[in-house]
């Protein structure tokens, strides 16, 4: 019985998906149908079943397709349940790519797309794959590293697009995936592309199905396993490459498509390859006739809405990866011998003085000249600049202190505040706070984004309580969320709702409405958190050498993760009401606080706190200086110019 | 524009304006703003007035520059419910006052003659605020005497958002204010938010009226839609792009009175040439 379902289970239930999604397509085009012929007249009905209708049908048909064949190949070639053109960020990477060349050519198309896209996904997946080799490739550490790419691609091209507010609504379209179609250019060619890689990685199967011996096990046989798996993993790039290039980013098909064929039993490479494209196909099909069946007129982009029933269903397969609790490679190595040395922290310390008091007291005048601030403006224009600095000062230093909490406590070294989803909730209530209020005041703001924090704190809580809060877990239920959210605000943004591009500009994260009263509780905030983490940073160093060790040396794991991570998620909120969601600077301090050769927790913690607030003061100041009088968030600034510095960073260390 | 009074040099007023349509308001009384924000983007979204030259640009309406505003010593700032997460801070740099013409219940067109009357009389200019109304009546008058002689179609008006996309305009918002005003038929008789559009598939344009105009709001975007469109076979059999189609300049759609009255135009004046 149990063999007899696996032999048929993955065929039925793609052939059922598709089936379903052709069902409700088919009962959308009944009433039309007489219209298929041409009259001779002009026949709306026609035209729009012809050239919309159909080719919508067909488009939805093959970018699901190939989704959920891209999604297969890398879940089988990486050995990682949860791989994606989504979860891998290469869908993002060929978005931002696009969007950055679409600003500057916006009469780009055919090929020279298709390459820029391919060219995009490229990059993350390169970026991605040399951060994870460090870690061996393990399942988590690649997710982790992909769905960051992914949220800071994602943050790029919102970014951009503040930049040039003009075509706002157009390039969210774009990344939040619409199907709408008005010929069969679209499909047309995309069908024959997609066929080509298809047959090419149908041609990979038997090197494949060997490749799940295990690299040994193929070795032996003679392949040249390498080759093999790079030549698949670009047919599977090159997949969400041209479909990301075609209509826009899709979300989550490629995920769940593969797992749904998987759990109806598909064992063999052969049969995955064949049932998941059909699933993905009807998956998709499916979800964008719902759409135009429970919203119609509306316009809601189909890529976004996979995202959102996307997130949560990753958020159910997580169990499925294992994810091992392992230590921070290199940080039982003794670094050299300048940690706890009280010079160092003076010189970094007198330098952050240093650099904080530049940035109050140099800028630029009125007229754009650069100058010190003369004595006789102090009074008018200290209170306008003091706040700022101060918040970002007090702002970095938590992020800072935040992200070493969750890279220690983790021992991943992409773990960051911007993936534990707490600020994700924090947007969500000041998105929730524009729908409710007109004109939301800023305490109202401030109010709801505290209250979204909570609330997803609480969610993630819950949902990893079950697994002793296990740190990856804990990291990807937020990342998940941070990609349900994303989704949600495509969705008001592409509508063009002027709240949209207000929510865009909140998460780009600017000093600007910080007021005295802020700026001192970021301050205080930093001051308190300072402290607690170093009261934790034993419990830090214990969990550092695996848990086993830290419990047989007294430490209860249980109650000091939770206290860690609320900890974290407590500091996360508050600093996401000052500089938005997605600084990243949580990513990099403690980095460069390890780059400094301060490794040992408490040396490191300190350190981190320093060059984060550093981090935040010069990212403010150069948004402020950088296109006077028009000024550029500091979140905006350092996401920036930081990520990528940070990859250099990482490459660099060996 | 006729009938205005003299434009004074800029910045006699002392008066900021983070509001375009406000801005422009201010130089259809007569008045010049001191500093308006984005000032760098106006003739790409304004077009028309031009802003005279001296006025400061303030930065964007995200984040107007603090420092450079206080610089100005400013003797009145004008702003939007949209900015009101401002108000504490430009509260102490100058008297604010908020004008709301985009909001819930309620036609743009209508709320922006009210406030045209209330910022003529806080700037001192009631009179000139009076006689700008008049006239725009007048000129509405006339407009709406030039479409009727015509028997108009319907008309659509949208910009493109990109080849698969636009944004059609109706409903409450200053297009679609204008086009009632004048006694034009709007062929847009779905949705539309208080900003008063909606965003669309070009494929939905078939559902329209088939005797509808189809006017079309510069800047194009990507430039060459029209061109790349032309291949489509959906868009070419639209009979109003086979027979009816036009492009007008750019009109700010979240303008006031003024750019009502400079959108009437432009669509009286596309619906008579179409007509010849």
């Amino acid at each position: 019985m149990k063999a007899e379902f696996s032999r048929f289970g993955a065929p039925t239930l793609a052939a059922l998906l598709l089936l379903s999604g052709l069902g409700l397509a088919i009962l959308d085009v009944l009433p039309a149908l007489p219209h298929l012929e041409a009259t001779g007249g002009y026949d709306a009905e026609h035209l729009l079943l012809l050239y919309s209708t159909l080719p919508r049908m067909a488009t939805a048909l093959i970018t699901g397709a190939a989704l959920a064949l891209s999604g297969t190949i890398l879940q089988q070639v990486l050995r990682n349940p949860l791989a994606s053109p989504t979860t891998l960020g290469v869908s993002a990477g060929a978005n931002l790519a696009l969007v950055s060349v679409m600003l500057a050519f916006p009469s780009l198309t055919g090929w020279g797309r298709d390459a820029i896209a391919l060219s995009g996904s490229a990059l993350a997946a390169l970026a991605i794959f040399s951060i994870s080799a460090r870690h061996g490739f393990s399942p988590f550490s690649l997710i982790l590293s992909g769905m960051i790419v992914g949220l800071w691609c994602g943050a790029a091209a919102a970014i951009l697009v503040l930049m040039n507010d003009q075509y706002l609504s157009g390039i969210f379209i774009w990344g939040a995936g619409s199907l709408s179609q008005q010929n069969w250019a679209i499909a047309a060619s995309l069908l024959p592309k997609v066929a080509l890689l298809a047959a090419l990685a149908l041609l990979a199967t038997r090197p494949l199905a060997l490749s799940q011996l295990g690299d040994a096990g193929a070795t032996s046989l003679g392949l040249p396993i390498k080759w093999t798996r790079g030549f698949t993993l670009a047919i599977a790039i090159a997949l969400s490459a041209l479909v990301t290039s075609a209509v826009g980013v899709i979300g989550f098909i490629g995920l769940v498509a593969p797992q749904i064929v998987r759990l109806a039993g598909a064992r063999r490479i052969l049969s995955q390859l064949i049932w998941s494209p059909v699933a993905g196909a009807g998956l998709l099909l499916l979800t964008d006739q719902a759409i135009k069946l429970l919203a119609p007129g509306d316009f809601v982009p189909t890529g976004a809405v996979t995202a959102l029933l996307g997130g949560p269903i990753l958020i159910a397969l997580l169990p499925r990866l294992a994810t091992a609790s392992r230590t921070l490679p290199g940080v039982a190595s003794p670094g050299p011998a300048i940690d706890n040395r009280a010079a160092s922290f003076a010189i970094l310390l007198a330098g952050i003085i240093a650099l904080a008091i530049a940035a109050i007291f140099f800028g630029r005048t009125p007229d754009g000249a650069w100058a010190w601030l003369p004595a006789g403006s102090w009074d008018e224009i200290l209170p306008l600049r003091l706040p700022r600095v101060a918040a970002a000062f007090g702002a970095g230093t938590v992020l800072g202190v935040t992200g070493l909490i969750l890279q220690r406590l983790t021992g991943n070294e992409m773990a960051s505040p911007e993936v534990l989803g707490v600020s994700a909730g924090a947007t969500l209530g000041v998105a929730a706070a524009m729908f409710a209020f007109a004109a939301p005041s800023l305490t109202i703001q401030l109010a709801f984004a505290g209250g979204g924090a909570l609330a997803v704190l609480t969610l993630i809580f819950l949902l990893s309580a079950r697994s002793g809060f296990g740190p990856n877990r804990v990291l990807l239920a937020g990342i998940a969320f941070g990609a349900i959210l994303d989704a949600g605000i495509g969705v008001v943004a592409a509508s063009g709702d002027p709240r949209g591009l207000a929510l865009i500009r909140w998460m780009a994260g600017s000093t600007y409405f910080v007021d005295n009263a802020v700026a001192a509780s970021a301050l205080l905030i930093a001051l308190a958190c300072l402290i607690a983490a170093f009261l934790a940073s034993r419990w830090l160093a214990l969990l550092q050498l695996g848990t086993e060790t830290a419990s047989e040396l007294g430490l209860r794991i249980l109650p000091a993760r939770a206290v860690l991570f609320g900890l974290s998620a407590i500091m996360t909120a508050a600093a996401t009401l000052v500089v938005g969601p997605l600084s990243f600077v949580g990513l990099m301090a403690p980095h460069l606080a390890h780059g400094l050769g301060l490794r040992r927790p408490a040396a490191q913690l300190l350190a981190a706190a320093l060059i984060g607030a550093a981090l935040l003061v010069i990212a403010d100041w150069t948004g402020r200086m950088i296109a006077f009088p028009y000024q550029i968030p500091a979140g905006l600034i350092s996401a920036l110019v930081g990520a990528p510095m940070l990859l250099i960073v990482l490459r660099r260390r060996t | 524009m006729t009938g205005a009074p003299t434009i004074t040099r800029a910045g006699d007023s002392g008066v900021v304006s983070l509001d375009y349509g406000l801005a422009s308001t201010m130089l259809a009384v007569g008045s010049v703003p001191r500093a308006i924000a984005a000032l760098r983007n106006w003739p790409e979204w304004v077009v028309e007035p031009a802003m005279p030259p001296g006025v400061v640009d303030i930065g964007t309406t995200s984040e107007i520059n603090l420092e450079v505003l206080t610089s100005l010593r400013p003797s009145l700032i004008l702003s939007t419910p949209f900015l009101a997460a401002l108000d504490d801070k430009l509260a102490r740099i100058a008297p604010v006052e908020t004008f709301t013409v985009y909001a819930e219940n309620g036609d743009a067109l209508d709320r922006s003659y009210a406030e045209t009357l209330r910022l003529g009389a806080m700037i001192g200019r009631r009179q000139e605020a009076e006689a700008f109304l008049a006239h725009a009546d007048a000129r509405f008058g006339q407009l709406r005497e030039r479409a009727r002689s015509l028997s108009a179609p319907p008309v659509a008006v949208i910009n493109f958002i990109d080849q698969r996309h636009a944004r059609i305009y109706g409903g409450p918002g200053l297009y679609g204010g204008a086009m009632r005003r004048i006694g034009l038929e709007n062929a847009w008789k779905g949705e539309a938010s208080y900003w008063g559009f909606q965003t669309i598939g070009l494929e939905q344009l078939a559902e329209l009226d088939e005797e509808t105009h189809l006017v079309v709001v510069s800047p194009l975007f990507p430039p060459d839609v029209l061109t790349r469109l032309s291949e489509s076979p959906l868009w070419t059999s639209l009979p109003f792009v086979r027979r009816r189609i036009s492009v007008v300049p750019g009109v700010l759609m979240f303008g006031m009175v003024q750019e009502a009255l400079r959108f009437a135009t432009l669509m009286v004046d596309v619906l008579e040439t179409a007509a010849r």
